[in-house]
This record gives structure tokens, sequence and C-alpha cells, in this order.
């Protein structure tokens, strides 16, 4: 999730005329590095050598339905997490324009909709967002009959606490949130965040630019379960980041692999997916799962009450859960896959990667993120204070 | 943009009532002041509405009457962010001017054919987007980058200078991005500018340090305060640079009002914040006026 979102800062007149300055809409691209593509086309070849072998494929169970819709869906998504490809396929497929907007948190996705400004078919929220959503009564139940290809996902990745029996939401991606290790630049084995924050890598550290997932990491490192963000819990957490943040050199949510990539860190706590695309660039880095603690999100395709086209959505959620289609999201964005049916395109490198696919007991040991209403503000409050100590 | 307001006197009108716009201006007009009244003054006014606004635990706004967005404006932390953006936006400003009126000068002085192509070059880079210039910085500072790379081979360095996500990295991306709008005010009064003055200047003894602070500075002012305004005004809550190229270790104010807006989904917050932003900027635009109707 996350990834380069970034700051469409177009009309350059028009910024600086604009009084509160520019603005960070997270509609555009980044045009940084992407190692993704060597790792794309390196597995290309015998992901198509499988789908030459097995032609009952599931693109010719196209029959293109016809949902009695305006052929027109509004997709609210991460930047840098559904490809294009992806989207191409589905409209030659089903004849329906996709309309993209891109997010780069839950809350700035919540904010948009609530604000109410842009009309919405399908959103793509984390676990904690989707609780919370349906808590708020903002989904709409899907038809079950309308997304048979559910059964694709591995057994574990269904009918999940935070929306039982798959009634609004069908998995997209999971991911963790782990360490990547530069091993020329740090010889030292790194097991923990106490290893990486330590005073001798002051100004060597890259981490998400994010608050909740800062906390997370103290939280850990206390034993105390992520979701119990207490005032009291706060309190004890921040004498832990308020040592940690000064030896922080980049904070970046949405392409924290650029500066491990150039050189510029040699240390991180990033996405998975970052991660793994940074072992597939370079065999110097690698990829550790703290072992104070992991947790584990899962974003999962849903529909607002207000959608317009909701059976669109849903055609476009069981078109991705196809295992063919499922593959190319892994090829472009390598994170933990859920669709068990797709896995088996996945080349032996890809389901290699340590990063994308964590084993099954690690899996077992990982907390997942809970809504936690208002405490949110005061853990960005926190972590603001503590930036600016 | 007071300075530009005043630049050219135009001749005194006999009568207010002569100076009166007739209905033809108006309606010249009327396309710029609905543009105004709908992006201009409709927003600014949701702002002010949202700023006394209040959020539930989810993050709905709920519209009240509270003063508490501002009482928590006012803290040590917000006020050291705002100081922070406006020493990063001053000294931008002030760079931009030593670096940009000499391009100016140089610029407004030349033939006038090749002023034309010169100001085409200024120009130029802002034909490619913001977005890609900064990557591009980005490739050159870092430490396995391009400069450094030069450096190392050329043997002036033996291991790689610590440049990106630096201070100087954020002065040099700011600087690099608000020059032009620096240059071209400056650019117009250097061009409007009489040489025969300055001719005056050397043949009344001056020397070139005397006319320089007499003559040229005194006349081009219009132009250096616009291009002071137009630098230094958007500077203070540009962000995108300060994330991209410093890291973002210390957070700006326009940072933090588009945050509290996204991840910590508190618009009425945001709103406050953005709302005082605006104040200070109206406020010291009105002492600068004062101190220029006093002078």
């Amino acid at each position: 999730m996350k990834k380069s979102s970034i700051l469409a800062l177009s009309a350059f007149a028009a910024a600086a005329l604009a009084l509160s300055g520019c603005g960070k809409p997270a509609t555009t691209t980044a045009p940084t590095p992407e190692p993704s593509k060597p790792a794309a086309s390196a597995s290309a070849s015998p992901a198509a050598a499988n789908a030459a072998a097995t032609p009952a494929d599931d693109e010719t169970e196209s029959k293109t339905p016809d949902t009695g819709e305006p052929k027109e869906l509004n997709l609210f998504c991460w930047s840098e997490y559904v490809p294009q490809s992806v989207i191409d396929r589905f409209t030659k497929a089903t004849g329906i324009k996709v309309n993209v907007e891109n997010y780069a948190s839950n809350e700035e996705m919540k904010t948009k909709l609530l604000a109410g400004g842009g009309q919405y078919d399908l959103i793509q929220p984390s676990e904690y967002m989707i609780q919370a959503f349906i808590k708020e009564d903002l989904l709409m139940p899907l038809d079950q009959a309308d997304v048979p290809n559910l059964k694709n996902i591995a057994p574990e990745f269904r009918d999940m606490p935070f929306d039982p029996g798959n009634k609004y939401s069908v998995p997209w991606m999971a991911g963790t949130v782990g360490i990547v290790v530069n091993t020329e630049l740090v010889p030292d084995a790194i097991t923990s965040y106490a290893d990486v924050f330590q005073d001798k890598y002051k100004g060597k550290i890259v981490v998400l630019d994010d608050s909740r997932e800062i906390v997370s990491w103290g939280l850990d490192t206390l034993g105390i379960p992520v979701n119990e963000v207490s005032d009291e819990n706060l309190e004890k957490v921040k004498p832990i980041v308020a040592k940690w943040l000064p030896l922080v050199k980049v904070y970046d949510s949405d392409s924290p692999k650029t500066a491990l990539l150039n050189g510029d860190v040699a240390l991180g706590v990033v996405w998975s997916g970052e991660g793994a695309l940074l072992l597939n660039a370079d065999k110097k880095f690698k990829w550790v799962l703290p072992k104070e603690g992991v947790h584990l999100f899962v974003d999962s395709l849903a529909i607002p009450k207000t959608a317009a086209h909701p059976k669109n959505a849903e055609l476009f959620m069981n078109f991705i859960l196809r295992p063919k289609i499922s593959t190319l999201i892994s090829e472009d964005f390598p994170y933990l896959n859920p669709n068990a049916a797709a896995r088996k395109f996945l080349t032996p490198a890809q389901l290699a990667n340590t990063a994308s696919f964590p084993t099954t007991e690690e899996i077992k040991q990982m907390e997942t993120f809970q809504d936690i209403g208002s405490q949110a503000s005061k853990i960005d409050d926190l972590v603001t204070t503590l930036k600016v100590q | 943009m007071a300075a530009i307001a005043e630049a050219p006197a135009p001749a005194p009108a006999s009568s207010a009532y002569e100076r009166r716009p007739g209905w033809g201006a108006w309606l010249f007009m009327a396309p710029l002041l609905v543009w105004l009244l709908l992006f201009v003054v409709a927003p600014t006014i949701l702002l002010i509405v949202y700023s006394f606004a209040e959020r539930d635990s989810f993050g709905r706004v709920v519209f009240t009457f509270t003063w508490d967005n501002y009482l928590a404006a006012f803290q040590w932390k917000w006020l050291k962010i705002l100081v922070y953006s406006i020493w990063y936006a001053f000294l931008t400003t002030v760079i931009c001017m030593a670096v940009g009126f000499p391009a100016a000068w140089f610029i407004g002085r030349a033939p006038e054919r090749r002023r034309n192509l010169l100001m085409m070059l200024v120009m130029i880079p802002f034909w490619t987007s913001f977005l890609i210039r900064t990557y591009a910085w980005i490739t050159i500072l870092s430490n396995q980058g391009f400069l450094n790379a030069t450096l190392l081979a050329s043997g002036l360095t033996t291991s790689p200078l610590v440049m990106m996500y630096t201070p100087f990295a954020v002065v040099l991306g700011l600087v690099y991005n608000y020059l032009p709008f620096m240059i071209l005010p400056i650019y117009t009064s250097v061009e409007k500018l009489d040489n025969a003055l300055v001719e005056a200047a050397y043949d009344l003894g001056a020397g070139p340090v005397r006319a320089f602070s007499k003559v040229i500075i005194p006349l081009t002012k219009p132009g250096i305060a616009a291009g002071a305004l137009l630098v230094f005004v958007p500077a203070i809550a540009m962000y995108a640079i300060t994330t991209l190229m410093g890291g973002g270790q210390v957070p700006t104010i326009g940072e933090k009002i588009q945050d509290q807006f996204t991840k910590a989904s508190n618009p009425p917050f945001g709103a406050a914040l953005g709302t005082l932003l605006l104040l200070l900027f109206f406020i010291s635009l009105w002492i600068t006026q004062a101190r220029k109707r006093t002078a």
C-alpha cells in the first residue's frame, strides 16, 4: 500500500498565487526508479509458460455479463497498488470504463468519502478501516453470488475478524511491516527494532511516515498489544519513540525504497512490498521480521453505500480474484497474495521472496490493527510533538 | 501584489468620479470576479466555518461553534513548525534575490532580440513536471548519485558527501523552483529602467556602489518587492520539497495542515491552522502597506 503517491504540483503559476501553497494530491505516480520492472520481466516468462500449459485459464470464462448499469466504474484506491494492466484487461473484457482516483492513507480515503465530494463505487480500505466502516454502516453488503471467485482466496484470509463471512469485502493484498538491511553498509546482525534504532545508525535510517505504525513498533517493544492505545500506554511508549525519532534520516510512506536504493540510508522499516522489490533489485538487501512483534495488514475491496455502480464494482471484485489476474498484481506489487489459486502461477523465485511471503508460523504470530477511534489523532499528535522536540 | 499595484503610477485623475469604472469595465472584470468568488472567497469562507467545527470519534465533521481548534493551535510545537517554515522561506527568498537580481539585470540590459531568448531559457526547465525535476535532483545529490560519483572519480573526495535529506538539499530545491518568480518581476523593472538615469548618476560623480544603492535599487524596488512576495508566500507552505529532499525530519506547516485533512482526519483543526496562516499573511501585508503609507 501507500507507495509513491505524492504531490502533483502542476501549474506552477497557480501554486505561486495560492496563499496556502501546494497540495499533495495522491493522484500522480512518481517517476521513481522502479525496481519492479526487472523482477516482473524475469518472472514473466515462466508464468507465460505456465499459462500456455494450462489453457483452461480463467480468461476464457469471460462471458461479459451485463450488469444493466452504465459502463462505468469509479475506483478509489491506494496509489501504486492497482496495476494499469489489470484495469486495461477489465475494460477489454467487460467494456466498462474505469476512472481511477488515488489516496495515500486510509484516513485520507475516509475523509474524502465523508466529505462527499467524489462519487466512488469501489474503495480499498485496510482491515481496521473496513471494521470502522461496517460499524458506521457505510458499506454495501455484497451479493455473494456475484463474487464466486472468492473461493480462490486462501482459507486464512477468508472470513477474517474484521469482516466475518466476507459480507462486505474481498481481500486484495496482505502484507507486513519489517526491517530492510543493506548488508554492505551494516555488517552486524539486525533482528529487532532495538538493533535498528541504535545511536551508531543515526542518520542512516528510513521509516514509514505513519504515526500509528511508528507507535505500534514502540508498543511491540514494550510487549503491549498494538491495539491497546490507551493514554496510559501512549505515555509509556513516548520515551522510546522520543529516543528513536532523532536517529531517523528520512520519513517516507510513499516510496521508502528510494532512499535505500540510492544508498542514502542503510536501514529501513518499510512495507513488505517495498522490501520485496528491494530484495529483487539487489542481493545486498536483507528482510528481517523484528523479533519484538509484527502486524499483518489486509487491504480489501469494498463498495460504499453511496456507490452508483455497485454491480460493476462486484464484477471488478470477481475479476481481480481470478488467479491469472491476481498474478499480474503480484508481479507489479509483490505483497502477500491471499489468492491461493494464484500462487500456483507465481514463479518459485516470487514465492521464495521472504518479504512477500512470510511462513505460516510467522503469520500466526502476527497481530492486526483494529479501529481505535479518536485515539488516532492523539497518536498523530504524539509523533508530531516528538518530531519537533 | 501590493508592489505591483503601485508600480506604474497612472496619470492622476482629476476627480474621484472619473476614476469610477463604468459598466463596460465591470463586464470585462466579470469573469475574474466570478473566478475569485468561486475559488477564493467561497473556499475561504468554508475554511473559516470548518475551523469552528468539531470532529466525532469516527472523523465526521460536526458543525458546532468552538474555539478549541484555535486553542489547540497555540502550542509550542506548532509555533516551532511555523518558525521553521518561515525560516526556510526567508532563506529561499534571500538567496533567490542574490541570484535572481544579477540574472534579471543581465537579461534586462541585453539587446532586445536576445532578451526573449534568455527569458525563454529561464522558463524552459519549467515545462517539465515539478515532480520529475525534483526526482532529478535526488538522482544528482544522493550518496551514489551523479555528483558524488563525479567527485569520487575525479579524486576530489574519498568518501561520498552527504547532500540528500539535509537542509542544504531543501534550500537548493526551494531556490531552484522559485527562482523564476524572482527573476520575472525584477526583469520587468530593469527593462523599464531608463539608462539615462544611471548615466546621470555616474556623471554627477556617483561610484558604482552609490549608483547601485541610490538609483538602481530604488528604481527596481517594485520588482524586487513583488518577487520577494511571490517567492516568500508560497515557500512558507511548500512541503513537497521539504519531504522529498529533506526527508521530512521536521514537518513544515503546509505538511501538517494537509495531514490534518488526510492522515490525522481532523479537518476542523487543519482548517484552523490554515485560517491562522492566512491571517498571518494578511497581517504582514497590512503592516507593510501601513509602513509604506507613513513613509
